[in-house]
């Protein structure tokens, strides 16, 4: 074993899992390395709504169980984060300072929430809805029957917006260019999608811009709200929902071109002929639109991971999105994206 | 069980001559050591030297290790204490320091002594535990029938060293005198008064006193150690001799051709007792100065 | 915040380098819990060399009901040297949590951190816990203390409980210490109250805390020092010896504001010399040792049979033979307690099985001793010396002062008679001081009064004299001999069991009830003389016997069939480590499957 081929993928969601077992696959005799900075083995991130339906044990939430991965021999690497990426040494780099080399790279980091730069000074005073131990926090932090107070209003906070509705919370989606991200919205769609989440049972405020966050007064609730203007609004927690930017700053050092994201071509290989890219993280060639683009969604992501690991072990493959990304509304008045089919 | 047995008594000649102060000290017990023997005189000494001093019988414990000369408390009306080959002296330490009112006497033979308990000797001296050590030395295993000894001449011949023995013998008092010892004398079976008065002054000296006894064996060595020898070899420590001077003391016991006779060396310091009941003041109250280091 | 009242049982492991303070975070640590009311069972692991490296274990199991033994997996392992607990990191059990160094400073090749080898059953926790010390006390070496406030945060124990363990550990230091160490606890304990909690870390209401007992937290060798001093030993001589060596230190320590005395010998022969010597004297005198000082002390401790000379030999057992692991376990010195020297030197000696036992074993030594006029060997080993138990003291002194079967009045000239036969075949003993008891105790074989005789008759008599007056002591008042656990009646499988392994044989004989099979166990805390018949009763009542114990020629199971005649089953293991609970669960799963075969 230790002549095999070491297949490293830095992300533990759902692109480096269908990575991971696609090239356990095709190849039995590799080396598979997940490395990820969560102290978790792989969840779905769609599944998180579930903490606010009683999901508190994080082992219900799994997608494999724990012994999935020795089964598969897969070395998982938890509450590990990378720094660096040499891509000439081929040796990846730990905040715990040791040094890892692979022969084959996946970077299937994700993103992670984005944060206007004037909200960021008020982190400490939101919740978050990226890992379930945030989601967990925020469900905690939640009275029964409670406001919660989205910022934005991303497709991924719209999806727990709809879950929480149904559970007996009350949304209020503060609205702005970053709602229903990252779908593209036409001028002339945004106002039936608005007044569809209004039928949903949201509440929202569109056009206001929140300033700052402040702890609530006594006997009201946690979290108020400014806007410019002075106006402001009261909730229990106030969770960011300002669409995802990629996670790809440990890839600054590494020689591998970078945008937003990580660039590769339609077969997911990087400019470094050992890295490849998937899911959340890279932009890809796109020769119809001739540019480099980001495509998003389970469906997605999931085979983004696959093409990447076929293409790795010798396939020739590029990748095709989903071909339909348009928001819309259903026979029963609630909006629809196939970003949420999972 | 069966009958009881008649214990050993001494022949009533010997309960005859009782009425003497000092025999009250010897046990009925029949020595059996062999006629003419030097440790006669020994234990004629020790039973002076206890009676002289007033010690009670029921007071005075003797303790010895295994040999001709350790047979020596059953030759005594006190407590005895019979052990094993070379442990006399942490078995009475043991006895010592579980009562202090006791006066421990401890006594061997120089095999026992210097061969299988030379080990012991440094520390019960370094220690000063207040106990009185007398080796009869007669240069050769008597128990065991003839042997050569720590102390035997270079080149005696024996049973066990039939090519002559090729061991240097030990210097007993100049040991004692680095060990650190804080009384070291030596007497001979062939001088009793004198002995019986060294064997007094050894117990009543406050601390570890060392004891070194010529004591010739009349069955097993013909030629060196016998009283004929020494009678001529012997002489007194010279009248000018300072026994607070331990580079002096040294320097007469290194003269083995001509064995002096008398106090080597004494000084006063602060016995394992004393340390005890320092330990048992400082375990108890606040912390006092560090105790004085003993002079050397 | 509310406790469960329900019934806790978490055992931690803390794994670092000899300098990383890993026995000390232990030793903080069950302090802590023992004065919180938990009960608890500890043991280090700690390296020969004296210090700079090697490897040290800490493990410390957290109970609200009583334990026996530590468990074969740990619910925590913190690691403060990577190179020494990966090799442990498979001892955590299923969700169990391992606690790391999240940022060390040296640069090291893949595997050399330990977040490569946690397996994804087990929950990583990465602690800055450099970075933490020194940012609260300006200094790395406070990194054994982060851990304890990171740990007192994960489980929701009371911080309070820790900061008053860690004023007492270093009140003998520089007030500066205190204040450091617990600045680096309470930083350690902010971190660890904002960290998630992948489980639910609360532990159950302790126990003790209900009934207002006070328990302590003792070493094995602790407790034979508490016990020594409630006896009222009045002499103690000993020379150094791993595992013995804390015996003589803590009685140096403490005896003397006790009236007793301790003095450090030149060798174990003459400690033993001493005792005997004492011991004739009267006192209350004892030694303690291990094996290779035990093998030198076997002759004398014959005079001590010889002479009828009350003494106390405590042995803590290590792996032999000869010089062999000093720092490791073994129950292979039966032998030579119960056969070591020269003649038929039949003696006592009892092997407490748990610390408490120690306490009562120590005691009780000393009373027997006097009693019986004989050498007792209390046998313990590495594994009992060292590990911490919760105990309660005693509320009254348990220990009779004197015992000593004394001379009668003089009746006429030379009739004391020191060896004077008796029923019980014990003799008035004069001692020195005593009026006219005067008397010369021998190694030599000797007749009623003492002096030397080697008649046949006299040999055989006295012979019979000196064993028979110790069948007494299988009836020695308030001292458990032997002790049957677990079901009445007959049994599918019986385990015997002796010292410190018994708290894993009553573990293993619990979990094979719960398995349904009808088990029980037999510890025998004297091993001379043999209490024969209960032995023999309980057999009667097993379908198969098994004896478990760390060593390879099975000294107990040896000295059964050999008293008995009668098979038994052996477990042995010689590995310088405590038996595994599932190790005899195993072999007792194995005898009942093919008795019902």
């Amino acid at each position: 074993m230790a002549d095999a081929t070491h297949n490293v993928i830095i992300g533990n969601g759902s692109a480096g899992n269908g990575a991971a077992i696609t090239l356990r696959e095709r190849d039995p005799d590799s080396r598979i390395t997940i490395i990820t900075m969560s102290s978790l083995p792989f969840y779905n991130r769609y599944d998180l709504p579930r903490v606010f339906r009683g999901c508190h044990d994080w082992r219900e939430i799994l997608v494999h169980p724990p012994e999935y991965y020795d089964d598969n021999r897969i070395t998982l690497r938890r509450n590990s984060r990378v720094t660096d990426v040499d891509g000439r040494s081929r040796s990846i780099t730990f905040a715990h300072n040791e040094v890892m080399h692979y022969d084959q790279l996946l970077v299937c980091a994700g993103g992670r929430g984005y944060l206007p730069e004037e909200l960021s000074e008020y982190y400490g005073l939101m919740h978050g809805f990226h890992s379930f131990e945030s989601a967990t926090t925020t469900y905690r932090a939640l009275p029964k029957g409670g406001t919660v107070i989205m910022l934005g209003g991303d497709m991924i906070g719209l999806d727990l917006a709809r879950t929480l509705i149904d559970v007996g919370y009350r949304v209020m989606v503060l609205a702005n260019e970053y709602t229903f991200w990252p779908h593209r919205i036409e001028a002339d769609e945004r106002a039936g999608f608005i007044a569809a989440l209004q039928h949903m049972g949201l509440e929202v405020m569109d056009g206001v811009r929140p300033v700052a966050i402040e702890e609530g007064a006594a006997g009201k609730p946690a979290r108020r709200v400014v806007f410019e203007g002075g106006d402001s609004v009261d909730g229990d927690v106030v969770i960011p929902f300002y669409g995802l930017v990629p996670t790809a700053e440990f890839m600054l050092g590494s020689g591998v071109d970078i945008e937003r994201g990580l660039l590769v071509d339609p077969q997911l290989q990087t400019t470094d002929k050992h890295i490849w890219a998937a899911g959340d993280v890279c932009q890809i060639w796109s020769a119809a639109d001739n540019e480099y683009r980001f495509y998003y969604g389970w469906t997605n992501v999931r085979q983004m991971g696959e093409v990447a690991a076929r293409n790795v072990t010798g396939a020739d493959e590029a990748f095709k999105g989903v071909g339909d990304e348009r928001l819309h509304v259903g026979r029963d008045g609630h909006i629809q994206s196939p970003f949420w089919e999972y | 069980m069966t009958e009881p047995l008649k214990p050993v008594y001494l022949e009533d000649k010997l309960q005859q001559v009782r009425g003497d102060g000092h025999l009250r000290y010897r046990s009925r017990s029949l020595p059996t050591w062999c006629p003419g023997c030097g440790y006669f005189s020994v234990a004629e000494g020790v039973a002076v030297a206890l009676n002289n001093l007033r010690v009670p019988l029921k007071d005075a414990v003797v303790v010895s290790g295994i040999g001709c000369a350790s047979r020596f408390p059953f030759f005594m009306d006190t407590y005895g204490l019979h052990t094993l080959h070379g442990r006399t002296l942490p078995v009475a330490t043991g006895v010592k320091v579980a009562n202090e009112q006791l006066t421990v006497i401890a006594v061997g033979g120089d095999g026992d002594a210097f061969a299988i308990g030379g080990g012991h000797i440094p520390h019960a001296a370094r220690r000063n535990v207040d106990i009185t050590y007398m080796v009869f030395d007669n240069g050769v295993y008597g128990l065991t029938k003839g042997q050569t000894s720590p102390t035997s001449v270079y080149g005696f011949v024996t049973p066990s060293t039939p090519y002559e023995s090729h061991d240097q013998p030990l210097n007993p008092l100049l040991m004692l005198l680095s060990y650190g010892a804080s009384w070291v004398g030596q007497a001979y079976a062939g001088r009793p008064h004198h002995l019986s008065d060294m064997i007094a002054q050894a117990i009543a000296h406050r601390g570890f006193s060392y004891l070194h006894i010529l004591s010739p064996c009349v069955t097993f060595d013909k030629t060196e150690m016998t009283y004929s020898n020494l009678d001529i070899r012997v002489r007194d420590l010279p009248a000018d001799h300072e026994p607070t001077d331990r580079l002096a003391a040294m320097e007469q016991a290194t003269r083995t051709a001509a064995p002096a006779l008398g106090l080597f060396f004494r000084e006063e310091r602060p016995t394992l007792g004393d340390g005890f009941a320092d330990i048992a003041e400082r375990a108890t109250h606040a912390p006092k100065k560090k105790a004085k280091a003993p002079s050397k | 915040m509310a406790k469960k009242r329900e019934s806790t049982d978490i055992q931690f492991a803390i794994i670092g380098s000899a300098g990383d303070g890993t026995i000390a975070a232990g030793d903080i640590l069950k302090r802590a819990m023992a004065a919180l009311g938990y009960k608890v069972i500890a043991f280090d692991i700690y390296p020969a060399e004296i210090r700079g490296f090697g490897k040290c274990i800490s493990r410390v199991r957290v109970t609200t009901e009583q334990a026996y033994s530590l468990k074969r997996h740990s619910d925590v392992l913190v690691s403060l040297d990577d190179s020494y607990a990966i090799p442990h990191v498979g001892e955590v059990c299923d969700y169990g949590a391992v606690i790391y160094e999240a940022s060390p400073i040296v640069r090291q090749p893949e595997g050399a951190h330990i977040t490569a080898h946690i397996r994804p059953t087990q929950l990583p926790y990465g602690l800055n816990q450099r970075e933490i010390s020194e940012r609260a006390t300006s200094s790395a070496r406070s990194r054994n203390i982060v851990i304890l406030g990171y740990l007192a945060a994960l489980y929701d124990i009371d911080p309070q409980a820790f900061r008053k363990v860690i004023a007492a550990k270093f009140r003998r230091k520089a007030p500066v210490v205190t204040t450091s160490n617990t600045a680096a606890f309470d930083a350690a304990y902010e971190v660890g109250k904002r960290v998630f909690k992948l489980d639910q870390g609360s532990l159950g209401e302790p126990v003790h805390a209900d009934k207002g007992e006070t328990a302590t937290m003792m070493t094995g060798n602790g407790a034979i020092v508490r016990g020594c001093i409630d006896a009222g030993l009045d002499t103690f001589f000993g020379y150094p010896i791993t595992p013995a060596t804390t015996i003589l230190e803590r009685l140096a320590a403490e005896l003397p504001k006790h009236g007793g005395r301790v003095l450090q010998t030149e060798d174990e022969i003459s400690a033993i010399s001493a005792t005997i010597g004492a011991g004739y004297a009267g006192a209350r005198a004892a030694t303690a040792t291990s094996g290779p000082g035990l093998a030198l002390m076997a002759e004398m401790l014959g005079l001590g049979v010889m002479g009828e000379i009350p003494s106390v030999v405590f042995v803590s057992q290590r792996g032999g033979p000869s010089t062999g692991m000093p720092t490791k376990t073994e129950q292979s010195d039966l032998n030579m307690a119960v056969f070591g020297g020269a003649g038929d030197a039949q003696r006592i000696v009892l092997a407490p099985t748990n610390v408490d036992g120690c306490y009562r074993t120590a005691g009780k030594a000393f009373e027997m001793a006097e009693q019986y006029q004989t050498p007792v060997i209390v046998l313990m080993d590495l594994y009992l010396s060292n590990r911490y138990e919760t105990v309660v003291p005693p509320a009254k002194n348990p220990f009779a002062p004197n015992l000593n079967k004394g001379m009668d009045a003089r009746r006429g000239d030379g009739a004391y008679q020191r060896y004077q036969r008796a029923d019980d075949h014990v003799s008035p003993r004069a001692l020195p001081g005593d009026e006219a008891g005067m008397h010369t105790v021998t190694g030599l074989e000797h007749n009623e009064f003492g002096k030397p005789s080697d008649l046949p008759e006299n040999h055989m008599a006295m012979s019979l004299k000196r064993h028979e007056k110790l069948k007494a002591a299988l009836k020695h008042p308030d001292f458990t001999i032997c002790k049957r656990f677990g079901d009445e009646g007959p049994v599918d499988v019986g385990i015997l069991g002796w010292g410190s392994t018994f708290g894993e044989i009553l573990e293993a004989m619990f979990a094979a009830q719960d398995e349904g099979l009808r088990c029980s166990a037999m510890k025998v805390v004297m091993l001379s003389p043999l209490p024969e018949q209960q032995i023999a009763a309980f057999m009667d009542d097993c379908g198969a016997v098994l004896v478990p114990e760390l060593n390879y020629e099975g000294q107990l199971a040896n000295l059964i069939s050999g008293a008995l005649g009668r098979p038994v089953t052996r477990l042995n293991r010689a590995t310088g480590a405590p038996m595994q609970v599932e190790e005899i669960l195993a072999e007792v799963r194995r005898l009942a499957q093919a008795r019902a075969a």
